[in-house]
């Protein structure tokens, strides 16, 4: 059964062209991604992301469970700030990607992704014996509603709360919108400044009917998951289930930087994930351009001196740069790095791409 | 004369339209609104034969890459250069500038007889 967001009729009121994500009904765009892309690039985007799962975790034990399950070191975690993380299996694969709000002492708020609440709960359940803790899924309760680009603070001003207010860089504040309790975190999935805001179903479609008419003035847009998805990749933010799977490590994924070096707690895959951080890996994921005319996709095979090295994971246009991009994993070896050529091949014909640095386009997300 | 007059369009939302003793064949309307912004297209070389109901061209959406049939059999004449450079043409226009390819097709007649004329292929899809 595929299931319906608190926003669905106001979407196909807004003539969103509707499809099936991960269970979902939900808006692939409204107008044309370009357009929705360069709306968010340029000025503002309303994005609804409710299918998005939130889970509490909450009880005296709260951080030594978090600690076990993820290899960021929870402990840092300071009130009221976000870390993102990568809940890992035994061998370091990775089970979700997701990111965890310490809203008080002993509780956090966890959001992971869409496709992957049931194992996400699963793993929390059988890692959780022995810790003093509540776990507690939140996600038929909550919609999450994604106000992104240069001029989300200036709308957010106008909202009632100054910028001086307003929740810093990857932190969260509970606030009133409209009389509408409210968390508001300073997080994203597209590069650009922006907000992510929690509200309870009941309200969302109250809230998001406001946020879009109080946002005219600023050229505000509602944004489907088509530009969700070229924003992220050209921000080379990783998606579950092209980039990230359980047989793929932090490591590997380019997630080095997201890893505690310092953290002594015990956390499942440590093992496997020290020695990498040690001897290195074999597959490495790279940020290709393509050189000849042609789209590389997922899954789409990759070459150098006529041996298949890689594979693509996510790939298409980037609207900004007006040219197409991807992310590969290919062999860790060191003829294959940054202004090396590539070949993808394309319905059995083989196009040429230049491994380039990630992010395609510049991130403005640091405030 | 409406500009889908002469129409006829497949289950695959490929049209074909006679004219000066050729046919043309493009994507409908339909298809394109559904792919959203068109990006990419590949289409054959001038000389090439294809069966009705095969693999002609490519196109590609910002979403995916897509196939698309041939809704009769015949040898391509001649191709549209102008939307292989400008894809984009394809969302502004699908008849009239956005076509693909012409065509030369001996057994056009036989090939349509499960082709849709436009007002019932619309229809169909409503």
């Amino acid at each position: 059964m595929t299931k319906k967001t608190f926003l669905h009729d106001e979407q196909v009121k807004l003539g969103a062209k509707m499809i099936e994500f991960a269970g979902w009904i939900m808006p692939v765009s409204y107008t044309s991604i370009i357009d929705e892309h360069k709306t968010v690039r340029e000025n503002i985007g309303i994005f609804d992301v409710s299918h998005m799962g939130e889970v509490y975790v909450s009880g005296k034990d709260s951080l030594a469970f978090l600690n076990k399950l993820v290899p960021q070191d929870v402990a840092k975690l300071t009130l009221s700030k976000a870390i993102y993380c990568q809940l890992l299996n035994k061998a370091g694969g990775i089970i979700d990607d997701l990111i965890i709000y310490k809203l008080e002492d002993e509780k956090y708020l966890i959001i992971v992704n869409a496709s992957r609440i049931d194992e996400d709960l699963n793993w929390m359940v059988r890692n959780s014996l022995g810790f003093d803790i509540d776990i507690e899924n939140q996600s038929h309760n909550y919609s999450l509603l994604a106000v992104q680009g240069p001029k989300a603070s200036d709308l957010m001003e106008k909202l009632g709360i100054k910028k001086e207010n307003q929740p810093e860089f990857f932190s969260i504040k509970r606030a009133e919108l409209f009389n509408i309790n409210v968390f508001i975190s300073r997080t994203g999935y597209t590069g650009e400044d922006g907000f992510e805001i929690l509200v309870r179903n009941e309200f969302s479609e109250l809230l998001w009917n406001y946020i879009i008419k109080a946002g005219q003035e600023f050229g505000i847009k509602p944004i489907g998951l088509g530009a969700r998805d070229t924003l992220r990749l050209e921000a080379a933010l990783h998606l579950y289930g092209n980039d990230l799977d359980e047989q793929t490590t932090p490591i590997e994924a380019g997630l080095t930087w997201s890893i505690s070096k310092t953290k002594t707690a015990d956390y499942n895959g440590k093992e496997i994930i020290q020695q990498q951080l040690e001897k290195g890996v074999n597959k490495k994921l790279v940020g290709l351009k393509m050189l000849d005319k042609a789209i590389a996709r997922h899954e789409y095979e990759v070459y150098y001196n006529n041996e298949k090295v890689g594979i693509i994971t996510s790939g298409g246009v980037s609207p900004i740069l007006g040219e197409n991009i991807a992310l590969a994993y290919v062999n860790n070896i060191k003829d294959i790095c940054t202004g090396c050529i590539v070949q993808v091949k394309i319905r059995e014909k083989f196009y040429n791409a230049e491994i380039v640095k990630k992010p395609f386009v510049q991130k403005k997300n640091k405030v | 004369m409406s500009i889908t007059e002469g129409i006829l369009c497949s289950k695959s939302h490929e049209y074909v339209q006679e004219k000066d003793g050729k046919y043309i064949v493009g994507l409908t309307d339909y298809a394109i609104e559904q792919l959203g912004d068109i990006v990419f297209l590949e289409l054959p070389e001038v000389g090439a034969e294809f069966a009705k109901g095969e693999v002609f061209a490519t196109i590609e959406s910002v979403k995916a890459a897509s196939e698309i049939y041939m809704p009769i059999s015949g040898k391509i004449v001649e191709i549209n250069e102008t939307v292989v450079d400008n894809p984009e043409i394809l969302n502004e226009s699908p008849f009239e500038k956005g076509w693909l390819v012409k065509i030369e097709s001996e057994t056009a007649s036989v090939d349509s007889v499960d082709l849709l004329e436009y007002d019932d292929y619309k229809e169909e899809l409503a």
